[in-house]
């Protein structure tokens, strides 16, 4: 997958890691197993300091995203982490609530919200960014 | 980790009652990368200078690994890097006579490394120092600062000067060197890009002072800037007193108040100290917070 960094972001650079990986994750772009580029690949890639690319993956490993395994190197992990379904939909639906009032208070309209959101779904599963770095 | 750069309470003047640093204290530890931040003249050269021996402080103290770098000089230099902001190199002399010098001053040096590093800056052994350009004058400074792989590297305005690759060029090489030596770097720069790139935390100098010492994570989520009506507090007390504010300016109409903490947290506290509502906090990128914080009043 590639990933793309912009130093004067809103998020911080480890931050700006951390959605692209979950990001990749959630839309299949990066499968269950895969390997990720080593915290010195990808630090020399995107010059950046090795200790930011640490934080993102300690971070994503922390929250079950992915695992180190040791003189191996880092995977997305096989099994990744299930919330609870119920929870889970209340979420979205709360979510979407948050979207929808959000878009109709700015003017827009429904086809014009589901094509913001296909437009997202498009970015989420192919890959659309700038800098091509292989992870 | 042990400290390996450490200073205490340094000052130093140039003019009598006019201290150029003014109890500077803070510290780094091994591997660790911190950017120098500050106006021209808030003292980070001076510091830098201290930090190599070159100068005495006034007072306080300033320990490299442990020893004072103006009794301890040689064991020191032997374990530190340096790129000046001015670095004068010999002009008469080709890169291959500079680094022969260097190599016969240095026992540790890395001939690998020193072979890779021509290679990558594509220099040219023959080329006379005073014929390089500018950019390729600090990659021979820089190649002849790293090559015996010192503990601590110490750049002063690596980018000064240089355009937007030969300033890649250079944070490319600082970012191997990090990751394959483990260098510890402190550097000072003007290209907020560049410190938000490689630096892990920063140290802001003004006038003197540390103003500001935190990593640049935190920095990013945990400050931000409100903008206060100037009608909302005449005077700017109110917004002082808040807790976590630590700077005030008045831009035009408006006070400009860095605050520690998220945007939602400070909204509350300003809320609570001035009964205003819904004031806007907004996160910064670093150059926008150190205009905020050294850049004075624009009234």
């Amino acid at each position: 997958m590639d990933i793309f960094v912009n130093p004067s972001g809103e998020l911080s650079i480890y931050r700006q890691i951390m959605r692209q990986i979950t990001d990749a994750i959630a839309g299949g772009r990066l499968k269950a197993g895969e390997k990720l580029a080593s915290h010195r690949e990808l630090s020399e890639q995107l010059v950046i300091a090795p200790l930011t690319v640490k934080k993102a993956y300690d971070e994503l490993e922390a929250l079950g995203f992915i695992e180190t395994q040791r003189g191996r190197g880092t995977f997305v992990c096989a099994r990744l982490p299930q919330p609870d379904p119920v929870l889970q939909e209340e979420q979205i639906r709360e979510a979407a609530r948050k979207l929808l009032s959000q878009a109709y208070l700015a003017g827009l309209r429904l086809p014009a919200v589901m094509k913001i959101l296909k437009d997202a779904d498009r970015e989420l599963t192919g890959a659309v960014s700038t800098e091509k770095v292989k992870v | 980790m042990k400290p390996i750069l450490e200073f205490a309470n340094v000052s130093r003047s140039y003019k009598k009652g006019v201290p150029v640093l003014d109890g500077v204290t803070f510290s780094m530890t091994e591997g660790e990368v911190v950017g120098l931040l500050g106006r021209n003249g808030a003292g980070k050269t001076t510091l830098i200078r201290i930090a190599m021996g070159m100068l005495y402080p006034h007072a306080g103290s300033v320990r490299v690994f442990g020893l004072s770098p103006t009794d301890d000089p040689v064991a020191v230099k032997k374990r530190i890097g340096y790129v000046a902001e001015d670095q004068v190199l010999p002009g008469r002399l080709t890169i291959a006579e500079l680094t022969a010098f260097h190599r016969y001053l240095f026992p540790h040096w890395n001939e690998a490394l020193e072979r890779q590093l021509f290679e990558r800056f594509e220099l040219s052994t023959g080329s006379k120092i005073k014929q390089l350009s500018k950019g390729q004058a600090r990659q021979v400074a820089l190649l002849c600062a790293v090559c015996h792989r010192p503990e601590l590297l110490i750049l002063d305005e690596p980018a000064g000067g240089l355009d937007p690759a030969a300033r890649r060029e250079f944070l490319e090489t600082s970012i191997q060197l990090l990751n394959r030596e483990g260098t510890a770097i402190l550097f000072s720069s003007h290209h907020m890009s560049d410190v938000e790139r490689i630096g892990g935390r920063v140290v802001l100098l003004d006038k003197g002072k540390v103003r500001l010492d935190r990593d640049l994570d935190r920095l990013r989520e945990e400050t931000c800037v409100a903008l206060v009506p100037r009608g909302s507090d005449p005077e700017g007390a109110g917004i002082e007193r808040t807790p976590g504010c630590l700077g005030v300016r008045l831009v035009f109409d408006e006070w400009h108040a860095v605050f520690d903490g998220a945007p939602d947290f400070v909204r509350h506290e300003l809320h609570e100290s001035l009964g205003v509502n819904g004031i806007r906090c907004v996160s910064m990128p670093l150059e926008e917070m150190f205009i905020e914080l050294v850049g004075g009043d624009r009234s």
